[in-house]
């Protein structure tokens, strides 16, 4: 084999290994954890078994077996403390099962010799066992640094191990799947379907009873920092440059351990011990581990695969760069037209590292933007890169750094660290003293500004600082360096005080800063409570009202009556003959407004008709091929909806489709004006008898307008659907007249024009789209809940209608059919629902896509949990978008009612009405951070993810404990009370 | 010699993420349970925010889980919805078949999911066109399937299958060909993959056969 062939061929072993190294980090994203039988896993076995076999000296070591690499891990187990280990297992799994080496079977190895033993595949190639078990066992990589280290013993001198690039490349390709961890837990059909809710909160169940206190009583307010606990890998430990060729392998894949937050290549450096001049292009990469930030930067010689040249790479990895960022105190950033701005990090001994050049577009930007994600939650740039306005959702870079009008604009940022106080948090009365001392600590030493090049405008407070002759004696300079420390203490310091004192101040919005006792309260509003607060129909103690609401609830008959104070509906003093009155006037306005829009409704409707004909008419059109479609079909009413008006003659397409003759006959039928009464019948019946109830709108809509509110009051029946099709004949006649009228009507006057054009064109479509919506989620509304008949969700359909009618800049959006079933349920009063339902809107409406208040429950929830219990807001953090919340998009959107079953949901409700008049009217925080600790432990050992607390969570919906919850929140609330209150 | 190094990995356990697209009612979240767990909710709840699901399929020997991610249909909600599409495998756009309304959205569906899942420009992404409810009467009917397939053929997608949660017919089917469809895209990128470069280059046109579903279906 000539040279170029082996070197190549050795090229493609590497290759095939990174391929599958790749393949198995990539899983290892996705799944949180591999499979110890995926293909992947067997695939870079074979990948790696083809490296290890290549150029082995067989004969020399009298290694003749078939598995000669097998063979070749006992031998070297004399010498290898990791070879030896795996040498053993390997030997008791094949003396454990006689049959081994001749059954391809393998059921025997789940005897559980060995804890490790029953992990074997099901169908394993036999000859990767050693491979396999030296992986799960995380020593594959060390094992193959020994073979490659002594290469000469056991390889041909041109085998690719013996080869000085690709062996430590083969040994450092294969640290990260050796720190990944492997699962077997799970039975093949259910591999990567995660354990049910269910299941996990039993398993905690048992588990947690005889160790662990129950999580509610868990103390959350634990300010320990667990950053350090286990922050400490292995993989983020290794520095120095013999392992680069490790870190060029981190750096191309996310792994397990490290999120790759940027990435970039082209950017330009120039490697201090290079023998360069020129400044070198490379792959800059930002990574975020668990113990912090780090900068790498590989040359893109290294880049570049390793199959083109023969070239020593090694100088190269010399070149490459590596900076963590928790040694760097300062960022510079000078930017240029001419350039994509360099970056300049210097360190806290005050050396700066390379310039890292970047090319235009903005990646500057994005870099540092990386970063200031990254630092979060301990650490941040300072000044904030993004000046963030809390109202409003935009954010804004510094203009400095958006574009750059002029040429050269230099700006510096200190990295500054949230955490390394934490501990003294209870001094921070002390820290508040000293907070408006200086100014804004945009802090920039003297020394740093050192940087050869940098025309840095210096920020520096320190007046002193000297721009002192260059005959500086060393007095001065290590005085120089002395205030340097001193400042730099003080500085970090200080961001620490005003970090908290920021997330105290904002905090402390959150609850009252009076604390009310709940004592005697826990029972609520009974009966006889209510009888005493309702002296001759009248409450004027309206504080105890809320906070016997707010600690115990209300008895649930009552609730009908209390709800509307609540709620803000009823005021507080009024007499009985005065809440009666507003209940008339309540009555009166919501009559009138659904005949308003009822009206409205039956134009809709009609004009609806008339585009289902037009869409079902072409379709008919298309299949009969141009066969005569019913005169009434015609287009002449207001069906510009949809712009394919085409007319029957005009047929469309004329594809053949497998249609029935007789679909062709009902679609006449269905629009003739003379239909035969057998066919009439089966249609009536098949409709929803909605359509019937608008036809005889339309009639009264054309009578008399005025008075169509009383009478369909008259009528009495109005929702009462069934009742108006079986019983009312008169009706009936309406509806037949009318409901075969209607098409002929349309050739002649359209509902729109006989109602003179009061409705425009505009407002005719908004509510139609609407109506549609709604008609399509109150079919969907809490169907298993026994309140929810046809005939009341009727109701429910009247109410969000009436509604949407009165603000339709608001318009229906899904979700508030949710919000007004409880209220329908407890009040069975439309008029009074509909009442209450805006008020209650008041509130809730921002949390829907157009407000903002969702935005602010997520970053309140953050900061919450960052406070409350920073082991789990560690945990979120660790898995990137987790901070998002968006898991508790439907709990605030609903105010948890999907999460509850109904009982639950008055109580809740309630409770979090009565809450802001007694301790927080962001209670619903409180109520979800509950949630969250309620399960706490099953989410932090079982390390879920984003997307398992989304599953976890939406499979646990009305199955917590609301009770337990409830009181958990409140627990909460009083907390964080005291802990603002600081006593 | 090299053959054996080259090999493909055996994914019998591939994940594949899979968001389901639509207006509010078309049944995207009935259709998820049809195939998860082979049930039919008449009055299921309209979403709110997201859901998932997980669910095994296998194809040709190999098994695959998909990770079927439900969202809300509505329009407004948006913002929730979009941050989910990023790292989606195959993409399901959903209409009902006798709402042409949802039927025209298709495009504004498939320009967001484009948009924020951040699909490259020129990169073939597996689509698959659902026409839901195809159980409900003829005359219920407001969208053809010779529509159907015109569209998918404007838009340069070769899978769309009609089907009915409501009846289970073809939602098997439409799980199957959606990951049949991811396949054959997969491995013709496989061709075109190189380790260190950012950038993979795709081939543009798109060449094979389309799905069998559509049977009227003409050459791209
Ligand atoms: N006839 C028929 N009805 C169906 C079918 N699939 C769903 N439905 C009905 O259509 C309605 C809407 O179904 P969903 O699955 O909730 O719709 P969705 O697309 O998830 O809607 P959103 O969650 O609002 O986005 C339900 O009431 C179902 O009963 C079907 O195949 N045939
Ligand atoms: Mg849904």
């Amino acid at each position: 084999m000539s040279l170029n062939n082996e070197n190549e061929y050795k090229g493609r072993l590497i290759a095939a290994v990174k391929k599958e190294v790749k393949q198995v980090m990539e899983e290892s994203v996705t799944r949180k954890f591999v499979h110890e039988e995926s293909g992947s896993v067997t695939s870079l076995c074979a990948a790696v078994e083809a490296c290890l076999s290549q150029g082995l000296r067989r004969r020399a070591l009298g290694l003749f077996k078939t598995s000669s690499t097998t063979a070749l891990l006992h031998k070297i187990a004399k010498h290898s403390r990791e070879a030896a280990i795996i040498s053993k297992k390997v030997q008791e799994i094949e003396n454990s099962d006689p049959n081994r080496r001749s059954s391809s079977s393998s059921e025997s190895l789940t005897k559980p010799t060995l804890k490790k033993n029953h992990s074997l595949p099901s169908t394993p190639l036999p000859k990767y066992l050693w491979i396999r078990l030296a992986l799960f066992e995380k020593q594959l990589a060390k094992i193959i640094d020994y073979l490659v280290s002594n290469a000469n013993k056991y390889y041909d001198k041109d085998a690719l191990v013996a080869d000085p690039d690709y062996g430590s490349i083969l040994s450092s390709l294969l640290v990260g799947p050796c720190a990944l961890d492997y699962s077997r837990t799970k039975t093949p059909d259910h591999f990567w379907t995660d354990p049910p809710a269910d299941e996990l909160v039993q398993r905690h169940r048992i588990s947690s009873s005889h160790s662990t206190p129950p999580p509610v009583r868990r103390p959350i307010l634990n300010f320990r920092r667990s950053l350090n606990a286990s922050s400490e890998d292995s993989i983020t430990n290794r520095t120095t440059t013999q392992h680069l060729a490790k870190d060029y392998v981190e750096s191309l894949h996310q792994n397990s351990r490290a999120t790759l937050l940027f990435g970039k290549n082209n950017v330009l450096v120039l490697p201090v011990n290079a023998d360069v001049s020129q400044p070198m292009p490379g792959y800059l990469s930002l990574h975020q581990t668990a113990s912090g930030l780090t900068i790498k930067w590989t040359p893109n010689q290294l880049m570049n695969g390793f199959t083109d040249e023969v070239q020593d790479k090694s100088v190269f990895w010399d070149y490459a760069l590596q900076v963590r960022l928790d040694e760097i105190v300062y960022v510079h950033c000078h930017q240029d037209s001419e350039t994509g701005g360099t970056v300049i990090l210097v360190g806290q001994d005050g050396v700066q590292r390379p310039p890292i050049h970047f090319p235009k577009g903005g990646h500057m930007l994005a870099f540092l933007s990386c970063i200031e994600t990254g630092l979060l939650p301990r650490g941040r740039l300072d000044p904030p890169l993004w000046s963030q306005r809390c109202s409003n959702k935009r954010r804004r870079p510094l203009p400095a750094l958006s574009e750059t009008e002029e040429t050269t604009k230099d700006y510096v940022f200190r990295i500054a660290d949230n955490t390394t106080h934490k501990d003294i948090l209870k001094q921070n009365e002390l820290m508040d003293t000293h907070i408006a001392l200086p100014p804004k600590s945009r802090v920039q030493l003297p020394s740093t500004s050192t940087s050869s090049e940098s025309s840095t405008k210096s920020f520096s407070i320190d007046q002193n600082a000297p721009d002192s002759p260059p005959s500086i004696c060393i007095q001065a300079v290590c005085d120089s360096m002395k205030r340097q420390i001193i400042s730099r203490a003080f500085y970090g310091w200080l961001a620490y005080c005003r970090h908290l004192s920021t997330v105290r101040t904002h905090l402390s919005g959150l609850v009252n800063s009076k604390i009310v006792n709940g004592e005697g309260a826990s029972d609520g509003i009974t009966v006889e409570k209510w009888n005493e607060l309702c002296t001759d129909g009248v409450v004027t103690d309206h504080a105890e009202l809320y906070r016997l609401t707010y600690f115990g609830g209300i008895a649930h008959d009552l609730r009908k009556d209390l709800w509307p104070y609540l709620l803000g509906h009823y005021k507080f003093g009024s007499t009985t003959q005065q809440r009666m009155e507003l209940s008339e006037e309540t009555k009166q306005a919501y009559e009138n407004t659904m005949s308003e829009w009822l009206a409205v409704e039956a134009i809709v409707r009609q004009r609806d008709k008339e585009t289902q004909a037009n869409a079902i008419a072409k379709l008919s059109s298309e299949s009969m091929s141009g066969e005569q479609v019913p005169a009434q079909i015609q287009r002449d009413l207001s069906n510009e909806v949809f712009e394919d008006n085409i007319s029957d003659e005009d047929s469309g397409p004329n594809v053949e489709e497998e249609d029935k003759p007789e679909r062709t006959r009902q679609n006449t039928i269905k629009y003739d004006s003379d239909p035969e009464q057998d066919e009439k019948e089966e249609r009536y019946q098949q409709q929803q008898l909605k359509d019937f109830i608008h036809n005889v709108i339309v009639t009264n809509a054309s009578v008399d307008m005025g008075n169509l509110g009383s009478e369909i009051e008259a009528n009495g029946h109005r929702n009462d659907l069934d009742v108006v099709a079986e019983e009312n004949s008169s009706l009936d006649t309406c509806i037949e007249t009318h409901g075969l009228a209607s098409p002929a009507m349309s050739t002649c006057v359209s509902p729109a024009s006989s109602n003179g054009g009061v409705y425009s064109q505009e407002l005719l479509e908004t509510f139609g789209l609407n109506l549609h919506r709604i008609e399509k989620d109150v079919q969907r509304c809490d169907r298993n809940y026994w309140y929810f008949t046809v005939e009341n969700l009727d109701k429910l359909r009247n109410v969000m209608c009436t509604y949407v009618w009165e603000h339709l800049d608001i318009g229906y959006m899904q979700g508030m059919c949710d919000l007004v079933a409880p209220l329908l349920v407890i009040f069975n009063d439309e008029s009074l629902t509909y009442a209450c339902f805006c008020h209650l809107m008041e509130r809730m409406v921002e949390n829907f896509p157009n407000g903002n208040a969702m935005d602010c429950h997520f970053a309140n929830m953050r900061s919450l949990i960052q406070i409350l219990d920073s082991e789990m807001y560690e945990l979120m953090h660790s898995h990137g978008d987790y901070t998002h919340f968006y898991f508790c998009y439907r709990w605030f959107l609903l105010d948890f009612k999907r999460e509850l079953v109904y009982p639950d949901v008055y109580a809740t409700w309630e409770v979090i009405w009565a809450a802001q008049h007694v301790a927080s009217s962001h209670f619903v925080l409180f109520l979800a951070l509950a949630l969250l600790e309620t399960y706490r432990d099953i989410i932090l050992s079982n390390c879920m993810d984003f997307t398992d607390i989304i599953k976890f969570f939406n499979e646990m919906a009305e199955r917590h404990n609301a009770a337990a919850v409830l009181s958990l929140a409140r627990d909460l609330v009083l907390q964080l009370q005291l802990l603002i209150e600081n006593k | 010699m090299g053959s054996r190094v080259n090999m493909r990995p055996t994914s019998k356990n591939t994940l594949l993420k899979v968001v389901i697209l639509g207006d509010g009612g078309v049944g995207k979240s009935c259709l998820m349970n049809r195939f998860v767990s082979n049930q039919f909710d008449e009055h299921s709840f309209h979403t709110i925010g997201v859901e998932f699901l997980n669910k095994d399929i296998e194809i040709d020997g190999e098994t695959y889980t998909l990770q079927i991610w439900d969202t809300a249909g509505q329009e407004r909600f948006k913002t929730l919805r979009t941050p989910f599409y990023r790292g989606s495998d195959i993409c399901m756009l959903t209409y009902a078949i006798d709402d042409k309304h949802s039927f025209r959205n298709l495009q504004m569906w498939k320009n967001e999911f484009l948009y924020y899942a951040d699909v490259k420009e020129n990169v073939q992404f597996p689509f698959i066109v659902i026409g839901n409810k195809s159980d409900v009467e003829a005359n219920e009917r407001e969208v053809s399937q010779v529509e159907m397939e015109t569209w998918c053929n404007e838009n340069a997608i070769s899978a769309c299958i009609e089907t009915s949660a409501k009846n289970a017919s073809n939602v098997q089917e439409a799980f199957a060909t959606a990951v049949q469809h991811w396949l054959r895209l997969e491995n013709r990128a496989d061709k075109n993959e190189c380790l260190y470069t950012d950038t993979v280059d795709l081939t543009k046109k798109q060449s094979e056969n389309r799905t069998s579903c559509c049977i009227n279906a003409s050459d791209e």
